[in-house]
């Protein structure tokens, strides 16, 4: 049978293919991705698309949850502090209550109690970042002022507006309570109590009554800090969760678009070991016919 | 009765017919290396006899024709692969410059659009921080650019797609009008039975050439061929050549024309297929992915942020320009609308520590905002149909290389130039001549040693 006499262009064309495969290869091992343009494996492109976008996600929720745990821990420590000021608030009206004082040394105690007064203005002021935290949403503005004309002695200037920050792809997390429903709820206000003592001992009248005024107060903000204690925990168990998720996330973006090393190192010995074949090859047989032997 | 003198004419007719199948022999060897080439062979038939009397007699050989060795069924073959790897490897480079865009990188849509709901949620910690908002801003600006950057590269794809498609009109003019002229010459020697060999060899490169741009579809008659497209669009009849005209239409991109008609949408094979096929139906389609998506996103983040409060407290106004009504052009001429990071809307209530705006704008990138898809989901939608459509056509092209490479193959078996069958037939045809003029030194004697009689008796 006759064969194509001019065997080059096959062995050119074949050298090329495996000179291509051999760049292929290469660029693997050099980028360690098995997908470095789309058309390298579209759907698993797709899903590395996506992937990137999920793994950036995860890293942003990771500093979104950084700075909201800092405004809460600052929230928790300032609410642990209000619950100090008002234990010592309840120590000096149990004090004030005892018959054996005088209206000077009830007025001395109520002074006292202004300082504490004054003490609680500033923890429900509480500034982080250049933002007030008790003030609701509103927080561009100081929550509280004393305010000598107000029954409770101050004026909440704040609103009763909560943030949600999302903090993963299905969670979200208050991150605060406001000073309306902290420290001045009509029904149990931290900054009433604290008036009351202060109007009673200063008057003689219902000392104890408002000493336990005080008490419940003090117990009512105890409670509403489990929010924060709560918020804390929720915020180190989606720390761990997101930290998963990013190993999750490297792991599936290796498993579809990671270099099989073995492999493609395997392919490229074997590639070049037959290039180099074809190449002898050639060499070594590609220069006699007839011609050369009719002399 | 024979005589020497007819003898002396037989050997010398040896002598004539092996210098011509000599002749085929240099020839061939000649162009060995020539493309398109076709061996030529020597076609010996034995002279008519001669009967005198009782006897016939030989007369010697005659050379009838220098015969060029080829199969009209492969080459049909050859054309067809060669439309094929012609079309898809202008659509395998037009699609890997493309999908070039929608590689992963720091600027890639996909990235800007995760950065940019990136900037909210790290906004939504802290709403009314100037710097945190003027973030935002710069998101959405590299946003704007990476839609920018990819849909200009798109355009211009098209505009030098464009480019190609009036160069290759043109050298499918060069070529049609280069048949013709072979046809001419290919006629003109087939009408007076003269071998125009080497004539078809030429008009048969040129056809393969002419086949790789455009779908050609070849109709023999008598001594001359008849080219048309795969529609019927005539491109040579005999000796007479058809122009492609070229002419700009609305969306300033060049048709192809035939006789006044627009055939543009009926060329589908072929580099000129491939490439009015990316530049006209691939482009466009990543064009529009690209357009849905930008317009989806503007839309939607313009509606929420339109439903909340920036930080002075006033209603949100649109965050980037509208796209156009349309929706064309959408990706490139997205542009951010505000430069005061104060006019981000934020808030929800009106405050400035607000962040339920910032979270219903986060919340964008996971709802189905764009044909029922998330921004993110609908990008890499795109980026699978991009990476899908330039790995069919690699697939293809490797696929037509191999076919073609293999008809080349065939071909070359029947027609390529062997040297070491040129120097068999060499020693073949310099045996032959060489046993002819050995005969003719022999009838000489011969004749010498009548002359010789005839002086003796003389």
């Amino acid at each position: 049978m006759r064969v194509n006499p001019n065997p080059y262009v096959d062995i050119l064309a074949e050298v090329a293919q495996t000179q291509q495969q051999i760049a292929l290869d290469e660029q693997q091992i050099a980028t360690g991705s098995s997908v470095n343009q789309p058309s390298d494996n579209p759907a698993a492109a797709a899903v590395l698309s996506q992937n990137a976008s999920e793994t950036s996600a995860a890293d942003q929720f990771q500093r979104s949850l950084g700075s909201v745990q800092g405004e809460i821990q600052n929230a928790d420590a300032a609410l642990s502090s209000v619950t100090t000021s008002l234990q010592q608030a309840i120590s000096l009206g149990v004090e004030g209550a005892n018959g054996t004082d005088n209206a000077a040394d009830r007025d001395a105690i109520a002074t006292q109690l202004q300082g504490i007064q004054s003490q609680l203005i500033s923890l429900a002021n509480l500034s982080y970042q250049g933002n007030y935290v008790f003030g609701g949403t509103a927080t561009q503005t100081t929550p509280y002022i004393a305010d000598p004309t107000s029954p409770s002695g101050v004026t909440y200037q704040g609103n009763s507006g909560v943030n949600d920050v999302t903090l993963g792809e299905h969670f979200s997390l208050q991150t605060n309570l406001p000073g309306s429903q902290l420290f001045s709820n009509p029904s149990n206000s931290v900054f009433q109590s604290i008036q009351d003592l202060i109007t009673s001992l200063q008057s003689g009248n219902g000392i104890e009554a408002a000493v336990n005024e005080v008490s419940t107060a003090s117990n009512y903000v105890d409670a509403q800090r489990v929010f924060y204690g709560n918020a804390l925990n929720q915020l180190t168990a989606q720390q761990t969760y997101l930290g998963t998720e990013t190993t999750q996330l490297a792991q599936q973006q290796n498993a579809e678009g990671g270099a099989d090393l073995t492999q493609v190192i395997s392919n490229l010995t074997s590639e070049q070991t037959s290039l180099q074949a074809t190449l002898a090859a050639v060499a070594q047989t590609a220069h006699t016919n007839l011609f050369e032997y009719l002399k | 009765m024979s005589s020497l003198n007819a003898s002396l004419a037989s050997a010398l007719s040896g002598l004539i017919a092996e210098q011509g199948a000599m002749d085929a022999t240099t020839n061939d060897v000649a162009n060995v290396n020539t493309p398109g080439y076709s061996r030529e062979q020597p076609v010996l038939v034995s002279s008519d006899p001669a009967v005198i009397g009782a006897l016939t007699y030989g007369t010697g050989v005659t050379l009838q024709s220098l015969e060029s060795i080829r199969d009209p069924i492969l080459e049909a073959q050859i054309q067809e692969q060669t439309q094929a790897q012609g079309q898809f490897t202008s659509l395998t480079s037009a699609l890997q410059q493309a999908q070039v865009s929608f590689t992963t990188s720091t600027n890639d849509i996909g990235t800007s659009i995760s950065n940019f709901f990136n900037s909210i949620n790290q906004l939504s910690t802290n709403p009314s921080d100037l710097a945190l908002r003027q973030g935002v801003l710069t998101a959405a600006g590299n946003l704007a650019d990476s839609f920018h950057t990819t849909a200009n590269s798109l355009n211009q794809q098209q505009s030098s797609l464009d480019l190609s498609v009036v160069s290759q009109v043109n050298q499918i003019n060069q070529l049609t009008q280069q048949i013709a002229q072979l046809n001419t010459q290919v006629s003109n020697l087939e009408n007076v039975d003269q071998n125009a060999g080497s004539f078809i060899d030429e008009r048969q490169q040129a056809i393969d050439q002419l086949s790789s741009l455009v779908d050609v579809s070849v109709i023999p008659t008598n001594n001359t061929l008849t080219l048309t497209t795969a529609n019927g669009a005539p491109l040579v009849a005999g000796q007479q050549s058809f122009q492609l005209q070229t002419a700009v239409n609305a969306t300033g991109l060049h048709d192809v024309d035939s006789q006044g008609n627009d055939i543009t949408s009926q060329i589908t094979s072929g580099q000129l297929g491939g490439t009015l096929a990316a530049r006209d139906q691939e482009i466009p389609a990543i064009q529009s992915q690209l357009n849905t998506l930008a317009s989806g996103l503007v839309n939607a983040v313009n509606g929420v942020q339109q439903g909340g409060f920036d930080l002075n407290g006033d209603a949100g106004t649109d965050l980037f320009n509208p796209p156009p009504a349309s929706g064309a052009a959408a990706a490139a001429s997205l542009s951010v609308a505000i430069t005061d990071p104060a006019l981000i809307a934020a808030s929800s209530d009106g405050s400035a520590g607000s962040n339920g705006n910032a979270e219903a704008l986060y919340a964008l990138s996971e709802r189905p905002v764009i044909s029922g898809q998330s921004p993110s989901d609908y990008y890499s939608g795109i980026v699978f149909n991009v990476g899908n459509a330039a790995s069919n056509a690699e697939a293809e092209q490797t696929a037509s290389t191999q076919v073609l490479q293999q008809l080349n193959d065939q071909r070359a078996s029947v027609s390529g130039v062997s040297l070491d069958e040129e120097a068999a037939n060499l020693v073949q045809f310099q045996d032959a001549y060489s046993a002819s003029a050995q005969v003719i030194t022999t009838i000489n004697d011969m004749m010498y040693a009548a002359i010789q009689m005839s002086t003796l008796t003389g």
